[in-house]
């Protein structure tokens, strides 16, 4: 069993942690540049490398999120995500702590619409049009528009957080990742949840989560309620080794096995069409509407499904009947798919690297010039190169690539009961990781 | 509880405030502190060009202008004015001030190749003021003067059958002055090269010259009516703004060559369409046609435009000077000078 | 031998992979002319090879805007517009790969106005494989005094896989 270090042991951090304004200051500023975010792509210059809003969201959020946030804390990012913010507000009744008079309807969100489909679907949609909008300032400012609007309306009319659990394509693999991540909240003492009564934990959280069956960092937003609400102090912040929430044992979705082959699929496109020196691609992702666009959307969803999950559930259908006794392929399929979360997790980190990293020189120039107008507030606007990839960048890449084969072979050989059964596992993400490696650094 | 909730309330609505404000109030603080800035934005022409395309201004009042690209590399330049080209790169805003000496209408115009419509972009200043000296009037063209038709085809009627050196001709030509003959700008603006030739050719003494030779005085007269820097200035101004269609060795093989027509939104009203279906651009090393015009028409080919065609107008764009400059050049895609800079 | 004498070898292993210098017999150095096409958002040819000592001169022609190629990691840069073709000449020194891109912004997707120039054969990219293979070798390795991990155990359902 892999040693925990529970946070909540150091009284002063226990207290941070607790105190809702820290937390609600981060929100609030989170919020604010959110909606300065919108008017800058709505309002700033159509030039997308000078606008703050692409800056942000695509150069340094991204970088943030896939660098830091899922890496060392899984759903952190959910915890001040402005999108979500009004809505669970307006739920809650109140900004700090829960109020009188809530606002929402609460339904039930539809069994039938549950599992990770929705939100795989979702960012592979986003894919097909990646190109325009990671490059078109008003494009970003529509989709995050949207994006606020349609989780306010969700709000309202299910649970909170809804959008967050079932739809938002950044939480599908946010949360398939975060199963790797050394931060997750648990229980201390089972023992004293079994004899508590009402559930304050269950009643705060607005996930809907319940602390004291909570497996996996998966769906667990790190918004800390519940260890504000427990009057018993029995939540714990656990610092913990990498990789925890992968192991032989524990249900799996076969949704999870999508959506973790959806994300390494658009990591292949994404590297090819913005890193890879094929300009009639870059043109195709980029004129939607046009045939050419139409033959990548379709060679982009053929890739994501079909010829990936075939070759994957290829291997997987070897792995269980090289098993003694055989196993039954669906199940396996989707316990076999915690392979490819470090995978996935270190070729998209790989991805950042080259793809927004590099371009990390051009933030301080769009503080000080956000819209694009010729101000410039901090003296270092116009200051902005064009990232170039040196050899130290590449070769980080390919260490990224190689830790990430390396753990995701050792979660094979791990929750395979032999060598025999991890090898097929083990080859496929060899292939993938070597074509990841050949469109980033050759 | 309530207070804190309040505090909470009021902290939220501040940020959000501040964020809603903050491109409003910095653009209200740019405005005062740069005031009476006219904001000028530039995109390629499919995309509307510049924004507003016409501007006004006063004589003697600075008009203070702010240049905005939208998209790619452009430029602002004034047409017939002395004044630097501004290179405006996306994202950069640059702040220009002009004031204007004399009323009258003025024409800006991109200098960055942003497109086959990079011709297109143009956008004029009216210039509003007393009448006190008498402006340097637009003298009336020569090839108005001499009545040129300058659409109708001017065929050489004899052609060189290598290309005619001014050296060689230089000995001859100076026999021919000292012999009292005048091949002086007039002369030459007025005359095609052929038609120089033909005139040649029926100078008796010159009877026994091959016709080759008679060639070499033809290209000696060309470059004795022009100069090292004209030839430089001209190379300049057929790199920046003819190339492009008219191609680098002059051969009408450029990049836009083999763009389709105009279309008709962009094309300044003028008659587009099936009465006139695009050519492509002149072949300047297509000796059978050059050297049956003389300066003066291609002057007025380039003051003019050519109507429909994609050929633009550069009347307000180039000084006369600098039109001489170019046709000098232009015909060294005919005639080996032997002038420092012609050199290609 | 412990955890970290492990990860001590297997960090200069995985060095040695990726730095060491193989002895690769050189192709003879010669004179090549490259003409590269540029537009929106192209470069084409938008892949060259080269040996090294390979002389290049290279001619940038742009078909719509404004273009330049400026090669990372040295001070190369050329810029062209249609009708001004731009020429330049450098050796190529050190093998590798190159990236090219366009400095001068064309458009929204100009930061993605990219091309490769290899520079004799690609190693790096061989050096790469060769750490995945070791990646995927240290990946499957299980030291047989490792137990199989425990389950958890808490009072909520687990459904074991019959393994």
């Amino acid at each position: 069993m892999s040693a925990r270090l529970d946070l909540t042991r150091y009284k002063s951090l226990a207290g941070l942690l607790r105190n809702p304004w820290p937390q609600f200051l981060i929100r609030i500023l989170a919020l604010a540049g959110f909606l300065f975010t919108i008017l800058a792509g709505l309002l700033g210059t159509p030039v997308g490398s000078h606008n703050f809003a692409i800056i942000f969201v695509w150069i340094a959020w991204w970088s943030a999120l896939k660098l830091i946030f899922i890496p060392f804390g899984g759903r952190f990012w959910c915890s001040f995500c402005p999108i979500p913010m009004p809505g669970e507000w307006l739920q809650r009744g109140g900004l700090l702590v829960r109020g009188n008079r809530t606002v929402g309807l609460g339904l039930p969100w539809p069994r039938r619409l549950t599992g990770a489909w929705l939100q795989a679907s979702g960012f592979l949609l986003v894919g097909l049009f990646a190109a325009v909008t990671l490059t078109t300032p008003r494009v970003t400012a529509w989709m995050l528009l949207g994006f606020l609007v349609l989780a306010l309306t969700m709000d309202l009319i299910f649970a909170p957080r809804t959008f967050c659990r079932r739809l938002c394509p950044i939480g599908g693999f946010t949360g398939l990742y975060a199963q790797v991540s050394p931060l997750e909240v648990r229980v201390k003492d089972p023992q004293v949840c079994a004899t508590h009564s009402p559930k304050t934990c269950f009643l705060a959280c607005p996930w809907g989560l319940y602390p004291l069956t909570l497996k996996s960092n998966a769906d667990c937003g790190l918004c800390l309620e519940c260890l504000r609400a427990c009057p018993s102090d029995n939540i714990a912040i656990n610092l913990r080794q990498w990789g925890a929430d992968l192991h032989p044992g524990g249900r799996r979705l076969l949704a999870e096995a999508f959506l973790g082959l959806i994300m390494l699929a658009s990591a292949l496109v994404d590297a090819a069409v913005f890193l890879g020196p094929w300009g009639w691609l870059k043109v195709a992702a980029y004129s939607v509407g046009s045939r050419s666009w139409w033959a990548f959307s379709g060679g982009f969803l053929l890739l994501a499904l079909v010829i990936l999950p075939a070759m994957f559930i290829l291997a997987v259908w070897l792995s269980a009947r090289l098993a003694h006794p055989q196993l039954d392929l669906r199940q396996t399929l989707a316990h076999r798919s915690q392979v490819l979360v470090p995978l996935g997790l270190m070729a998209w980190i790989a991805f950042t690297i080259s793809f927004a990293l590099t371009k990390a020189g051009t933030i301080p120039s769009v503080l000080s010039d956000p819209l694009g107008w010729g101000w410039n507030l901090f003296g270092m606007a116009g200051q902005a190169g064009t990232g170039q990839v040196t050899l130290l960048s590449l070769t980080v890449q390919a260490v990224v690539l190689a830790v990430g084969l390396a753990w995701s072979c050792r979660v094979a050989r791990r929750i395979s009961a032999s060598l025999r059964e991890a090898l097929p596992l083990a080859v496929f993400a060899f292939f993938f990781n070597s074509t990841m490696l050949w469109l980033l650094a050759a | 509880m309530l207070r804190k909730e309040n505090l909470a309330r009021l902290l939220l609505a501040s940020g959000l405030l501040i964020a809603l404000v903050l491109p409003f109030a910095g653009r209200w603080l740019q405005n005062s502190l740069s005031p009476h800035t006219i904001e000028l934005h530039a995109r390629i022409p499919e995309d509307g060009g510049w924004k507003p395309e016409a501007l006004q201004a006063t004589v003697d009042q600075p008009l203070r202008l702010r240049l905005i690209s939208d998209d790619v590399a452009h430029g602002f330049a004034l047409g017939q004015m002395d004044r630097l080209p501004v290179d405006l790169l996306p994202g950069e805003v640059k702040e220009i001030t002009i004031t204007f000496d004399h009323p009258g209408t003025y024409t800006f115009y991109c200098t960055r190749w942003c497109g086959p419509n990079h011709w297109r972009m143009r956008g004029v200043i009216e210039v509003n003021g007393p009448i006190q000296r008498p402006v340097s009037g637009q003298s009336v063209p020569l090839w108005v003067r001499l009545g040129l038709d300058l659409d109708a085809p001017h065929p050489a009627a004899v052609a060189p059958e290598s290309k005619p050196a001014a050296k060689r001709g230089m000995a001859l030509l100076a026999e021919l002055e000292t012999d009292g003959k005048i091949y002086d700008q007039d002369y030459y603006r007025s005359h095609a090269p052929a038609q120089v030739w033909q005139e040649l050719r029926a100078i008796p003494s010159l009877k026994d010259r091959s016709d080759a030779q008679l060639w070499d005085v033809v290209a000696a007269i060309w470059q004795h009516n022009t100069d090292a820097r004209s030839l430089a200035e001209g190379q300049k101004l057929y790199a920046a703004n003819c190339a492009a269609c008219h191609g680098q060795q002059g051969a009408g093989d450029g990049v836009f060559a083999s763009k389709p027509p105009p279309d008709k939104k962009a094309s300044q009203g003028m008659p587009t369409g099936a009465d006139n279906p695009l050519k492509a651009p002149a072949d300047f090393t297509d000796s059978a046609s050059m050297l049956g015009a003389s300066p003066a028409l291609l002057q007025g080919k380039i003051l003019r435009g050519g109507m429909g065609t994609g050929m633009p107008m550069w009347g307000t764009i180039f000084t006369q000077e600098q039109t001489w400059d170019l046709v000098a050049y232009l015909f060294s895609f005919q005639f080996e000078f032997n002038l420092p800079e012609a050199a290609r | 031998m412990n955890a970290w004498t492990k990860v001590l070898l297997l960090a200069l292993l995985g060095l040695a992979i990726l730095r060491l210098p193989l002895p690769i017999p050189a192709a003879v150095p010669q004179q090549r002319l490259i003409r590269i096409q540029s537009s929106r958002y192209a470069f084409s040819p938008g892949e060259i090879h080269a040996n090294t000592g390979d002389t290049l001169t290279i001619e940038l022609v742009s078909n719509d805007v404004a273009h330049s190629l400026s090669l990372d990691g040295t001070d190369f840069s050329l810029s062209a517009e249609p009708g001004q073709v731009a020429v330049g000449t450098f050796v190529a020194a050190k093998p590798g790969v190159y990236r090219f891109r366009c400095t001068i912004p064309c458009g929204n997707l100009h930061p993605f106005m990219l091309g490769i120039l290899r520079v004799g054969p690609d190693l790096f990219f061989l050096r790469g494989l060769a750490l995945l293979l070791l990646a995927l070798i240290v990946g499957l390795w299980r030291s047989p005094t490792k137990s199989a991990p425990p389950t958890r155990t808490a009072k909520s359902s687990i459904t074991v896989l019959a393994v």
